[in-house]
């Protein structure tokens, strides 16, 4: 019975989703009205200050949910034709989205952005000078740890994941109620991050011809160390911010947190009262004299293909993710912007409220987002990838069976569907 | 009055009035009974009819690249019965239906004996503050189901707890709800929770529906309370059983509310745990409808077939003592 009541209102939502896609468009003298989903906090606040910088394009924002929520109804209103004209995606799926026709092309508009963005930025979002948003966050990969904890606890902060192991092992001894890290199985951009800095790439493509890497031997490798601490108990193997989580990271029995420059900020609504206790530092490397780090998460502002304002669309995006006006609300609230000024004006902040007693915070931030892993490359279905990823994962940690075994199922799922679908595959 | 004089009128003027009073009398027992369902059969056009056609058709659609812009374009096209074939022979989906059938014979029974249990001790004489006690078993059933998930996801998390809690104090460790075996009778427990209200609900009318009378019998043949309720009552209310049966049993093929919010909370439940869930992922997460339609014309036939065969097992027990 309870479904049923769940049913009506998905039902209603809808009507109510096609009246608000009805009334778009433009309303008299000239007006345009564009319709744009995204759901960082500082969304509605840059919207206001566009619209009023810009009389002629009003724009309606509305929080479609987190990434993944909010790019599966993406899917589907695109699929329905009631898309809204801009949207945020995160960067890995951007090709899918291209490939399920959702994005329009906007490069005749982005010439005057061009120089705003690094190299490495662009390369999300523009394929074969063909582009499909606007970069808005980037995620460069940091360690971000309870330094507290690692004062009290006498540890030294570890600049390789050999140190790291080893400190996972100290933690383990001096406080058994503690761990270093957590493995989560649910995490897939962020072991993909991982994988990455170790010299993984899942996906390469030339001339419409797919290669698979999933199972490539960096990422084999990165499997193999994560898997030995879990193995002797030095990580624990648990979702992520689930309340179960989130209440050992307030007992302080999460020690660090491998991700992005967007963690402090994350953690913060989870763990408010740890404010000052923590601290980001370079993520660990594989090589001591190495420097490149992923880029974890991020987004793009994308214009999709129902929008009957493509050029109204493009300004917006682009006025989001240039102007100081809109990156000065960003970093306000905590996102590390993808736009050069904005990351030099980030710069020149306080931290963040998480690790507010951070003196060198943005220098290795800084450090970290110039020193990016080059030529990523995500493919049209990271979304199968992602999810035989979970439940791979979860299932290898659940039965014990190893994580690279795991690993080689995602690779094959991955290229089973990619198969199936009619992508040229090389493997 | 009216209805009573008419008949005696019409017979009258039999002669005259037949072609006339026919014409128009035809008419109207023609289209009245059209006008008085047409809002109905509108409504399961709109949405029954319609969309279970769409989905037929979608489900032999599938999207394909052409080769268009950077990474081509996924299309649809005609594949005939691939979705079908890939539906059928994928090991997963067909576990999604072993889960379900596991965690079918630990919520129905549970959920059906425990509503026959209530719905007598409420019917039994000797019973006191029942109104009080039929609020109170009722009243998770008002609660929303994703609501009821949370909740119950709160008290089996280990660190969240208050079982766990008291367990830990007395030395015995957490207890592990959310752990592989343990998971079955933790998501049943949330069904049963929510359920039995419901069916109690049905049962005890039912039983309130039998003649004390029969009672008052089975009393002076020397009877006691416990030989009336199982002699008497629960034969009389083995409709209402077979139908609150039906209903658990559709719920049960429908599980997706309860394992859909418990999965954030543990590794055990995968993404495709029960066959609705395999759907919601392959049609939005994955983006492929037809797919996700070949998948649910498969789920509802399967649940067409199993309340027919509950129905013919159950019919000759249920209904051949009344007829």
């Amino acid at each position: 019975m309870a479904e049923r009541g769940f049913v009506r209102g998905i039902a209603l939502a809808g009507v109510a989703s096609l009246v608000a896609a009805c009334s778009g468009g433009e309303a008299g003298d000239g007006v345009i009205t564009l319709d744009y989903w995204c759901w960082s906090q500082s969304q509605s606040e840059k919207v206001d200050a566009f619209n009023a910088a810009h009389p002629d394009i009003q724009v309606r924002h509305t929080d479609a949910g987190g990434g993944g929520d909010s790019s599966t109804k993406l899917l589907t209103a695109s699929r329905a034709g009631n898309a809204p004209d801009i949207s945020c995606v995160e960067y890995q799926t951007i090709p899918a989205m291209v490939v399920s026709d959702v994005l329009a092309d906007i490069s005749e508009y982005t010439a005057e952005v061009e120089d705003d963005f690094s190299d490495e930025v662009w390369e999300m979002t523009r394929f074969e000078e063909e582009v499909y948003g606007i970069p808005q966050d980037v995620g460069p990969m940091v360690l971000l740890y309870n330094q507290a904890r690692f004062d009290e606890l006498g540890l030294e902060v570890p600049a390789t994941w050999e140190e790291f192991a080893e400190v996972a092992a100290d933690v383990r001894e001096r406080d058994p109620s503690s761990h270093l890290a957590t493995f989560a199985p649910t995490e897939f951009g962020n072991f993909a991050g991982l994988a990455q800095q170790a010299g993984a790439d899942w996906w390469t493509v030339e001339d419409r011809e797919w290669t698979v890497g999933i199972d490539d031997e960096a990422t084999m490798r990165v499997a193999e160390y994560w898997q030995d601490l879990i193995d002797r108990d030095l990580v624990r193997p648990e979702p992520l911010l689930t309340p179960e989580w989130n209440n050992r990271v307030n007992n302080g029995h999460v020690l660090t947190w491998p991700s992005a420059l967007w963690a402090p900020g994350v953690l913060y609504g989870v763990a408010e009262g740890q404010a000052g206790d923590w601290g980001i530092a370079p993520l660990p490397q594989w090589e001591s004299d190495d420097r490149d780090v992923a880029l974890q998460g991020g987004t793009a502002l994308t214009v999709t293909k129902n929008s009957d304002h493509p050029e109204a669309a493009a300004e917006f995006a682009m006025w989001m993710n240039t102007d100081e006006t809109a990156y000065d609300l960003q970093i306000a609230d905590g996102q590390y912007p993808a736009c050069i000024a904005g990351q030099e004006a980030a710069a020149q902040g306080p931290p963040p409220p998480l690790t507010g007693r951070q003196q060198d915070y943005w220098d290795i931030a800084t450090e970290a987002a110039s020193h990016t892993v080059p030529g990523v490359t995500w493919g049209p279905n990271v979304s199968t990838a992602s999810d035989a990823y979970q439940d791979a994962i979860s299932a290898a940690i659940r039965n014990g069976t190893p994580l690279p075994d795991a690993l080689q199922q995602v690779h094959d799922t991955v290229v089973e569907d990619m198969d199936r679908v009619g992508f040229d595959i090389s493997n | 009055m009216t209805a009573r004089t008419t008949p005696p009128a019409g017979a009258a003027g039999k002669a005259p009035g037949k072609a006339a009073g026919k014409a128009t009398g035809k008419r109207r027992t023609t289209m009245a009974p059209f006008v008085f369902i047409a809002p109905a059969l509108l409504f399961f056009l709109a949405f029954m009819a319609i969309p279970i056609g769409y989905a037929l058709y979608l489900s032999l659609q599938g999207l394909r690249i052409v080769d268009e812009g950077v990474f081509g374009i996924r299309t649809e096209v005609f594949v005939g019965l691939a979705n079908y074939r890939q539906m059928l022979t994928d090991s997963g989906f067909w576990a999604g239906f072993g889960r379900l059938g596991l965690y079918g014979i630990i919520a129905v029974p549970l959920t059906l004996g425990l509503a026959l249990l209530f719905a007598l001790l409420l019917d039994h004489g000797a019973a006191r503050s029942k109104r009080f006690s039929r609020v109170a078993i009722f009243l998770p059933y008002a609660i929303p189901g994703v609501v009821a998930s949370l909740m119950w996801g709160f008290m089996y998390l280990p660190s969240t707890s208050p079982f766990s809690y008291l367990t830990e104090k007395l030395g015995l460790g957490t207890i592990p709800f959310l752990d592989a075996g343990v998971i079955y009778p933790s998501m049943a427990n949330i069904a049963i929770w929510g359920g039995v209200g419901f069916n109690m609900i049905i049962i005890f009318t039912s039983l309130r529906g039998i003649p004390p009378e029969l009672y008052d019998a089975a009393r002076i043949d020397g009877c006691t309370e416990w030989r009336i309720a199982w002699r008497i009552k629960v034969p009389l209310v083995a409709p209402a059983l077979v139908l609150t049966g039906l209903f658990a049993l559709i719920g049960t093929l429908q599980v997706y509310g309860e394992p859909t919010m418990l999965s954030p909370m543990t590794t055990e439940i995968s993404q495709t745990w029960v066959p609705l869930m395999q759907v919601y992922r392959d049609g939005f997460i994955r983006d492929d409808l037809p797919l996700a339609a070949a998948g649910s014309v498969i789920l509802a036939v399967g649940t067409l077939l199993v309340s027919l065969l509950l129905l013919k097992i159950t019919q000759r027990r249920a209904f051949g003592g009344i007829q």
